[in-house]
């Protein structure tokens, strides 16, 4: 599935990206394939909204806690290039 | 021809002088030596493979493997690889000059042959599909595509595994097994009938020999298969054998990083591993006895439907 410069295989709950502008393979695990996702799908929202929405797709409380975790989810996408900044 | 066919005379007469032209696989070669270890490990393990006049047919590599000139030839003698009349290597000591002339050979491909994703990874195949078996060195992996290969799996390649880049099939390279320490004495009990050469000491992988692929390997080296399946093995002493199954994403991952050309071919090598882990069960497998393992891996290939 191509997004731009990037190119995403997934399997299950998990997914590779690569990203044809650093030549860079990465690896999602559940929870990021799942944040990726629901960036792509709501690209509006803001990061209390993304983390809600990311509790109620994996069925798990949206506490703080969790918020927090999906904050540093967030900053590794986008430091690894996946997600760009509006 | 075969070089089995050519006499021990011949055949160090040509290598010394125009050369022995050599098919393995897809790749033909032409190779120099004037060293008695060359001629003997061609003699000894590549019997079956074609050979043709190198005047008459062309040669994807040509490599030489002779003494360096100098001092070195007559103190602590030395071998030297030579690729396309390039040193890609330093010297090594001239005992291992024929485990040196199969790592070239290795590094010829898997530097040049870029139609292929080119992984890490020994494979071998029955009923028509392959077990690709990657895995960190010292996990048995060698040792287990040998035992393979003598109870009737086709050898398509103890090291490397090329999948083709517009096909997504499995290209055999059946050439010698490379057997490190202990896992030598494994595969001659395993088989007592083997055919294993002499054995290099003090490699920078310790003790290394080769076992002659199997005839029907070699017969058979243009015929190329589906992959089945990617295994990672690991001999544990005392294990139950055991196949589990593993994370695909995970998979492809360690296949990305285990294959020498993937960032070279950008997203096309993406496109075909993407392809190749879409084609296959990906497993991790724990054994101990080498029977056993066989058994599990006749099991696996006997529930694939057949094509």
């Amino acid at each position: 599935m191509p997004y731009g410069n990037l190119l995403l295989k997934s399997w299950g709950d998990e997914a590779v990206v690569f990203d044809a502008a650093s030549g860079d393979t990465h690896y999602l695990k559940p929870l990021t394939f799942a944040l990726y996702q629901t960036c792509r799908e709501h690209p509006g929202f803001t990061a209390a909204q993304l983390a809600t929405t990311l509790a109620q797709r994996l069925n798990v409380a949206d506490t703080p806690q969790f918020h927090e975790l999906a904050d540093e989810v967030f900053a590794q996408l986008h430091q690894i290039g996946l997600l760009q900044s509006p | 021809m075969k070089l089995l066919q050519m006499t021990p005379a011949d055949l160090r007469k040509q290598l010394a002088g125009p050369g022995v032209w050599l098919r393995t696989g897809p790749f033909s070669m032409r190779l120099h030596s004037r060293l008695p270890a060359i001629a003997a490990g061609l003699a000894d393990l590549y019997g079956q493979f074609e050979v043709r006049s190198p005047r008459e047919a062309f040669a994807d590599f040509h490599v030489t493997v002779n003494s360096p000139s100098g001092i070195r030839r007559w103190v602590k003698p030395q071998a030297q690889f030579s690729f396309d009349g390039q040193q890609p290597f330093k010297p090594l000591p001239r005992d291992q000059a024929f485990p040196m002339l199969e790592w070239g050979l290795n590094w010829c491909v898997s530097t040049q042959a870029h139609q292929y994703l080119i992984i890490h990874a020994a494979v071998v195949e029955k009923n028509g599909r392959a077990v690709v078996l990657p895995a960190p060195p010292g996990s048995g992996k060698s040792t287990l595509a040998a035992a393979l290969a003598l109870s009737g799996w086709r050898l398509l390649s103890d090291e490397l595994t090329l999948i083709d880049r517009k096909t997504g099939n499995i290209q055999p390279l059946p050439r010698p097994v490379s057997l490190k320490n202990q896992s030598i004495q494994v595969i001659r009990q395993f088989d007592p009938e083997v055919f294993i050469n002499r054995a290099s000491h003090d490699t920078v992988k310790g003790t290394v020999a080769h076992m002659r692929p199997p005839r029907e390997s070699v017969l058979r080296q243009h015929e190329p298969a589906r992959p089945g399946w990617v295994i990672f093995p690991k001999w544990e002493a005392h294990a139950t054998t055991r196949l589990s199954p593993r994370s695909r994403a995970q998979t492809f991952i360690f296949l990305a990083q285990n294959a020498f050309n993937y960032s070279h071919l950008g997203a096309d090598g993406f496109r075909v591993a993407a392809n190749l882990i879409d084609q296959v069960g990906c497993y991790d497998f724990r054994y101990s006895s080498l029977p056993e393992a066989i058994a599990a891996f006749d099991t696996l290939a006997s529930d694939t439907p057949q094509d």
